[in-house]
């Protein structure tokens, strides 16, 4: 062990075809040090941790890590022997098998003729499992468990290899406020014990609370490290996009206060036996209107959303559309009746990867009603037309919608729900792992389509985000909506008060 | 987060396979000028080929569609010999004898269709079963063969155009190609195909009725096996009730060789047909050249892996 800096990379640079995705970035990283790296989707981030990580190989600069010079990771297993430990943004983890074997997977204790050791395994994984402040059993297959708790296994197994340099990517997407301090807790404890750790996050708050320093990168190139407490988030979003974006820029229009009802949820409850279980949900949103739904991951909002758009069955309840009840049992029967939906998971619900932007876009219109007929010109000029409205950065409308960042594919999701004219708009997580200036290029977009006429519900664990978007707010939690806020009176306490208890 | 990376250039896989099939035209014609190249010999592998064509046109569809049917093979014979005893047990005229079989087959593509999208059996079991049953079925109605089929029936394989000597089944196949080709680019109902091989969930997010279209799909390619099954018993004017026997992976071997990819959303008409013909091509060759038939399975092996790994190579290299 040494006492000097615990990573130094130096003029790194990593070209792919067609992209010069790293120019030279130089990165310290302190023993004991939470470092944060930020910058938009696409600045590089995601490859100089893989560089790390030994996925990629860097074509110039140099590493030294750890006391020693010139490493070179020639694949994961190297770098995980020198001690770097990646915990996933995307998880994982293997469905079927269980907390140990996950945390542990392929590096299970093991005794006599190498016999896994199912006594150590156990007791070792109970140990990490406290360590991070997740109570499953070790035994628990992973597909059961709530998308906050395997996140959290996520974290375990990365502790598991007792790591000197822990990387998280954005590891709090899944998680509620309580388990974001939780984590929190974990790497101020980690910390004190001197490991060093980078963080990435497009949550600015955190970043502020929790950082050293940061470390911006924009476009592939390094915008200079800055000590956290010298540095006002303003300045920092500046550095990153280049440009002033205003954070959580408010509506400055106000919706119409005599807006008819436009969408009208009444009774709706599920049957007995589920978790979350919707229970005696009744709201509606006018025209004009922008509602957001807050709550702990788990309270139902993505269920009820769900069943709003005929793709979960509830035991009953009514719903009505300007008035008019309509039965939707069926996605399809959801977007006849004019609703639409953003899945929160956007490369599982909402993207077709391979396929090409004007595809994607085009999607809704070949499941509904109307002409048998496909042409593909309309449908690629409709692109055009969307790529420019939404200023998704892209070659073109036939580039295959896998080569997009983050931001650009969700505003792609986004102009795909839009295709059908819904006029009730239900979106989950519209900003989940998306950069400041896409994000509030998609807040633009609801105050837009609200102004237009539509009735807007979002749905979002980010609390600034909904006390920015939302003209009202409800509040649920298991499966109830527990309150009610006017937008302007809410905050994030008195949300967060109606979410975790009654 | 997707850095963004170098668009991969266009799908050429059915580009790809014709130059090698030029090549091999050629090579194949300077090694045996004689019995090789012949309009003669184009003739046969066209009139031999056109049955599983006729079978590819709708694997090629399922493959899209993100599932694929190994039951055609049963499908096959299965009808042949039901058409065949209709006509000659039961004395059925012509007609309604064709139809029957054609709606039981598409009947037990529908049945595939049901089981695999509305039960959710995985879809390599549940035609692998169908394989298995359909085969005994066919066997049990026609014994090993039904023989002497009536001239009014045998027309519908061996009726040949007066220019090019082409037999029916070939031409059917054209204009099935050709309408199948149109309708997946044209036709909204037919795109539908490729969003649900391309992500079932968004697909049934974006409003898509995923099991009816992978159940039309199954009906398509069941009903097209069926005819396939007409076409050779029509032919041979012999039912023989096991005439589809290993059709179904000649078949999905040919499809996947023209760009077709187990994990659905890709692929084209004329990549199913370019498939379909280099491997009715390199059989034709090896019986030219008398390679025993043993060694016939083997070539189309290796051909389908040696594919498989040039694509994964090609992929890779383009990725990093």
């Amino acid at each position: 062990m040494t006492d000097g800096p615990l990573l130094v990379l130096r003029g790194i640079h990593k070209r792919f075809p067609g992209v010069h995705a790293l120019k030279g970035v130089d990165l310290d990283v302190r023993r004991g040090e939470v470092h944060a790296l930020v910058g938009e989707n696409g600045a590089g981030k995601s490859t100089l941790m893989q560089i790390l990580a030994g996925v990629h190989r860097p074509d110039a600069g140099t590493i030294a890590f750890d006391g020693r010079e010139n490493v070179v990771f020639p694949d994961e297993h190297a770098a995980q022997e020198s001690g770097i430990a990646l915990v996933f943004q995307e998880r994982s983890l293997f469905g079927p098998m269980s907390v140990a074997e996950n945390v542990f997977a392929a590096r299970q204790p093991v005794g006599r003729w190498r016999r896994i050791d199912r006594r150590e395994l156990e007791s070792r994984t109970r140990a990490l499992l406290d360590e991070v402040g997740v109570a499953v059993h070790p035994d628990a297959p992973v597909e059961e468990l709530s998308s906050a708790q395997q996140q959290l296994v996520e974290i375990a197994k990365g502790l598991s290899l007792r790591p000197k340099l822990l990387i998280f990517d954005e590891p709090t997407a899944a998680l509620s406020p309580a388990e974001t301090e939780q984590l929190f807790a974990v790497i101020r404890r980690l910390r004190s014990q001197g490991v060093g750790m980078i963080y990435i996050s497009h949550r600015l708050t955190e970043i502020f609370t929790l950082c050293d320093r940061i470390t911006v990168l924009k476009d592939g190139a390094g915008q200079g490290t800055f000590a956290t407490a010298d540095l006002r988030p303003a300045e920092l979003v500046h550095r990153m996009v280049g440009r002033d974006v205003e954070l959580h820029q408010r509506r400055t229009d106000a919706p119409p206060a005599d807006g008819r009802v436009r969408l009208e949820v009444s009774d709706l409850n599920d049957p007995p036996g589920r978790r979350p279980r919707l229970q005696n949900i009744a709201f509606s949103v006018r025209a004009g209107e922008i509602v957001g739904f807050a709550g702990l991951v788990g309270a139902g909002r993505t269920e009820l959303a769900m069943t709003l758009f005929g793709a979960r069955r509830a035991a009953s309840g009514r719903v009505r559309i300007d008035g008019q009840p309509v039965r939707i049992d069926s996605p399809a029967d959801a977007i006849a009746a004019g609703i639409g939906y953003l899945s929160e998971d956007r490369k599982e619900g909402g993207l077709f990867l391979e396929m090409s932007l004007a595809e994607n876009m085009a999607a809704v219109v070949t499941a509904r009603p109307g002409s048998w007929r496909y042409r593909e010109s309309d449908h690629r000029r409709v692109a055009e037309e969307r790529i420019r409205d939404l200023r998704i950065v892209c070659r073109g409308p036939a580039e295959p919608a896998q080569n997009l960042s983050g931001g650009n594919q969700q505003k792609v999701v986004l102009a795909k729900g839009l295709a059908a004219r819904p006029r009730v708009f239900i979106v989950d997580e519209p900003t989940r792992g998306v950069d400041v200036g896409a994000k509030a290029e998609i807040h633009q977009l609801l105050f837009e389509l609200a102004r237009s006429g539509a009735a807007v519900a979002v749905i979002s664990s980010d609390l600034p985000e909904v006390l920015a978007v939302s003209d009202r707010i409800l509040v649920m939690r298991e499966g109830r909506i527990a309150g009610e806020l006017a937008a302007t009176q809410a905050t994030e306490k008195s949300i967060m008060k109606f979410a975790s208890m009654g | 987060m997707n850095e963004s990376k170098a668009a991969p250039r266009p799908s050429s896989r059915e580009i790809d396979l014709m130059l090698v099939i030029y090549l091999a035209v050629i090579v194949f014609s300077i090694l045996y000028p004689t019995t090789f190249f012949s309009w003669q010999n184009a003739r046969a592998i066209l009139n031999n080929l056109a049955a599983d064509g006729i079978v590819a046109v709708g694997m090629m569809m399922l493959m899209i569609a993100g599932v694929f049917d190994l039951s055609v093979g049963s499908v096959i014979s299965m009808i042949g010999v039901v058409t065949g005893g209709l006509l000659m047990n039961c004395r059925w005229p012509v007609f309604p004898a064709v139809v029957a079989g054609v709606a039981l087959a598409a009947l037990a593509g529908w049945v595939n269709g049901m089981l695999v999208a509305r039960a959710r059996v995985n879809a390599l079991i549940t035609t692998l079963g169908n394989l298995m049953m359909f085969g005994g079925v066919a066997i049990l109605i026609g014994g090993p063969s039904i023989v002497n089929l009536p001239e009014s029936f045998t027309w519908l394989g061996q009726a040949e155009d007066p220019v090019l000597g082409l037999q029916l089944p070939v031409w059917f196949l054209i204009a099935l190609a050709g309408g199948a080709h149109y309708l997946l680019r044209n036709s909204r109902l037919f795109r539908q195909l490729y969003y649900v091989g391309s992500n079932p969930k968004a697909a049934r997010l974006s409003g898509i009725r995923v099991e009816q279209v992978q159940i039309l799909a199954f009906t398509l390619t069941g009903l097209l096996a069926g005819v396939a099954g007409l076409a050779s018993a029509a032919r041979f004017s012999t039912a023989v009730s096991t005439s589809g026997l290993g059709a179904e992976l000649r078949v999905i071997t040919a499809v996947i060789l023209g760009g077709a990819s187990l994990t659905g959303g890709k692929g084209t008409i004329a990549g199913a047909l370019v498939g379909v013909v280099f491997i009715a091509l390199i059989r034709s060759t090896l019986i030219t050249a008398d390679v025993k038939p043993a060694w016939h399975s083997v070539v189309v092996g290796g051909i389908l892996i040696l594919a498989l790994v040039l694509d994964s190579v090609q992929n890779r290299a383009r990725e990093s």
